[in-house]
């Protein structure tokens, strides 16, 4: 599937088939998240990326399921195509945004995805307590998403961010990587 | 259009969730279910190898003269049965709304546990309203 | 706000400090940090090219929206984290309530600042309820609340209603905790609003079940004391 129409698919359906909320309430929930982590984990600010990541990974393995109700995606067929799935269709049906696909490795087993917005951090700004800025990935939940619901799919990848604009950064870039395919669990019959 | 019964199997072939639509059919006991589903889950496995098609998925529609079975297997290998009268038109549309149903209501349930049976009262009718006036 | 505690104000003294004031869930922290922002001697970095989150325009989002699905996942998971900590359905809820509250006290300021000079500062319990089941539920779902009621029994009791959250619309409480009601989230805003409009009270959600709308929930708001001594004197 080309770029051009994974982001018309995602467009349309996005348009069509999603059910909306003021996005406040999804920045501020996610916002009330994260503090409670930092403050359950007395800013363990380690801990917290961990936790996230956690979480994220348990959303993944239940989002991949509305994703692929919503979407009718059938399956990649190499993992270049996956990265324009989960750019187009993935983050534009969940929110509203399509980060840009980019710094592929020569193997096609490594890409980055750069985000110009960033809906989870609007409006915010990391603890000015001289570790935050050096220690927490305040958007972690993304990465535990992206591997829980690849994992679904027969993937196993792992997710990181490379850079945050909160913490001061001029980007705030996700690293992905393919590790392996799952094929013992393989659906039968798909390849 | 009548929708006999709807059952969900889990990855593993597990019977997850089973709904009767139609009083007339034969009642078997919940063990019998459970087997049914395995057996299924095991020969859907099994067709997908013997097909001289390569590359084709596992069962897909199964017809006799009684009945109508289809099955909708999603990319995590979660399957949707669909038991309707022979001859039924649209059942890929019921699917397509039962998957939706189910991500709506059963994976957006923080009370769910992934790949056990499912309780979910919203699920039961949501689904209970959508299928009862096609009946 | 300062010649507010004069001894014979009829007025509540505000303290944000959740352990002067009572009836403010303790594990809240207060609004206000300790030390006034300034940024001159903080020590965060900022991006070289893109600007700080001073520089956008507070209303910038106030019309965006996202999927509904990315709410309700993220408030599973709050729920499932919360579920990990407590024992009991009333704990369960307090945890929610906690959370609901932080974002209560930041929602107060931006949709008053929003107002801009139509902003009415309410001293009345009808006026601030109305706030709340118009102005507030608006913004956050899109819809009124659908009902406000004052209860017969009991002078110091108000109920808000609602006749499909939209935080419950994907979950199904087990029956064996049939008690609980996820927007204890939402009755925590509810209160922090409340709180921070000098009405100080706790919020309560409890579900109704009737056959038209099976997903009812009444949000019980109780009153101090001294919220209704004001009403009495300002009759």
């Amino acid at each position: 599937m080309s770029s051009t129409k994974a982001a018309r698919i995602g467009e349309e359906v996005w348009k069509t088939r999603i059910d909306k909320v003021n996005a406040e309430l999804v920045t501020l929930t996610y916002g009330s998240i994260v503090a409670q982590l930092c403050k359950d984990f007395e800013g363990d600010y380690m801990e917290v990326n961990k936790q996230l990541d956690k979480m994220g990974y348990n959303i993944g393995l239940r989002l991949i399921e509305d994703f692929l109700a919503k979407t009718n995606t059938g399956r990649c067929a190499n993992f270049r195509e996956t990265a324009e799935t989960i750019s187009k269709i993935g983050f534009k049906v969940f929110l509203n945004i399509t980060p840009t696909v980019t710094n592929w490795t020569s193997d096609n087993k490594q890409f980055s995805l750069i985000f110009d917005e960033n809906p989870l951090a609007d409006f915010v700004e990391l603890p000015d307590d001289g570790r935050a800025q050096n220690e927490l990935w305040y958007s972690n939940i993304l990465c535990g998403v992206l591997r829980g619901a690849l994992e679904m799919v027969q993937m196993q990848v792992d997710a990181h961010f490379a850079s945050d604009v909160l913490r001061g950064n001029d980007t705030t870039e996700m690293r992905v990587t393919l590790i392996r395919m799952i094929d013992d669990e393989l659906p039968p019959g798909d390849d | 259009m009548v929708i006999l019964s709807i059952l969900i199997l889990n990855k593993a072939g597990g019977l997850i969730y089973q709904r009767h639509f139609n009083e007339g059919l034969n009642k078997l006991s919940s063990n019998d279910y459970l087997v049914l589903a395995g057996t299924f889950h095991g020969v859907h496995a099994i067709t997908s190898r013997i097909s001289p098609v390569p590359g084709s998925g596992g069962l897909e529609v199964l017809e006799s003269d009684q009945f109508r079975v289809q099955c909708f297997q999603t990319l995590t290998g979660t399957k949707l049965l669909i038991f309707a009268e022979p001859h039924q038109p649209n059942i890929d549309v019921i699917c397509r709304r039962v998957y939706e149903l189910y991500a709506d209501y059963v994976m957006k349930n923080p009370f769910y546990q992934i790949e056990m049976p499912i309780r979910c009262e919203q699920f039961d009718r949501q689904l209970v309203a959508y299928i009862k006036p096609k009946q | 706000m300062s010649n507010l505690n004069a001894p014979n104000s009829p007025f509540v003294p505000f303290s944000p400090n959740p352990s002067i004031q009572s009836g403010v869930p303790t594990a809240t922290p207060p609004l206000s940090a300790s030390k006034p922002a300034q940024l001159g001697s903080s020590n965060l970095r900022y991006a070289s090219s893109r600007k700080s989150i001073y520089d956008r325009h507070l209303n910038r989002t106030q019309r965006s929206e996202l999927s509904k699905a990315s709410f309700a996942f993220l408030f599973g998971e709050m729920i499932q984290y919360a579920q990990k900590q407590v024992s009991g359905i009333q704990d369960l809820e307090k945890k929610l309530n906690i959370q609901g509250y932080a974002i209560g006290q930041r929602l107060l300021e931006l949709l008053l600042y929003r107002e801009g000079r139509s902003a009415k500062r309410e001293t009345r319990v009808l006026g601030i309820l109305q706030f709340i089941a118009q102005t507030l539920y608006r913004h956050l779902f899109g819809k009124p609340a659908d009902g406000l009621e004052k209860s017969r029994e009991h002078e110091d009791e108000y109920m808000l209603i609602d006749h499909d959250p939209v935080v419950n619309s994907h979950i199904s409480v087990p029956k064996e905790m049939s008690q609980l009601n996820c927007a204890a989230f939402v009755a925590g805003i509810i209160e922090a609003v409340l709180d921070g409009s000098l009405f100080p009270c706790r919020v309560t959600a409890h579900s109704v079940f009737s056959e038209q709308f099976p997903s009812k929930t009444v949000f019980l708001i109780k009153f101090e004391e001294s919220v209704l001594e004001r009403e009495a004197v300002l009759q």
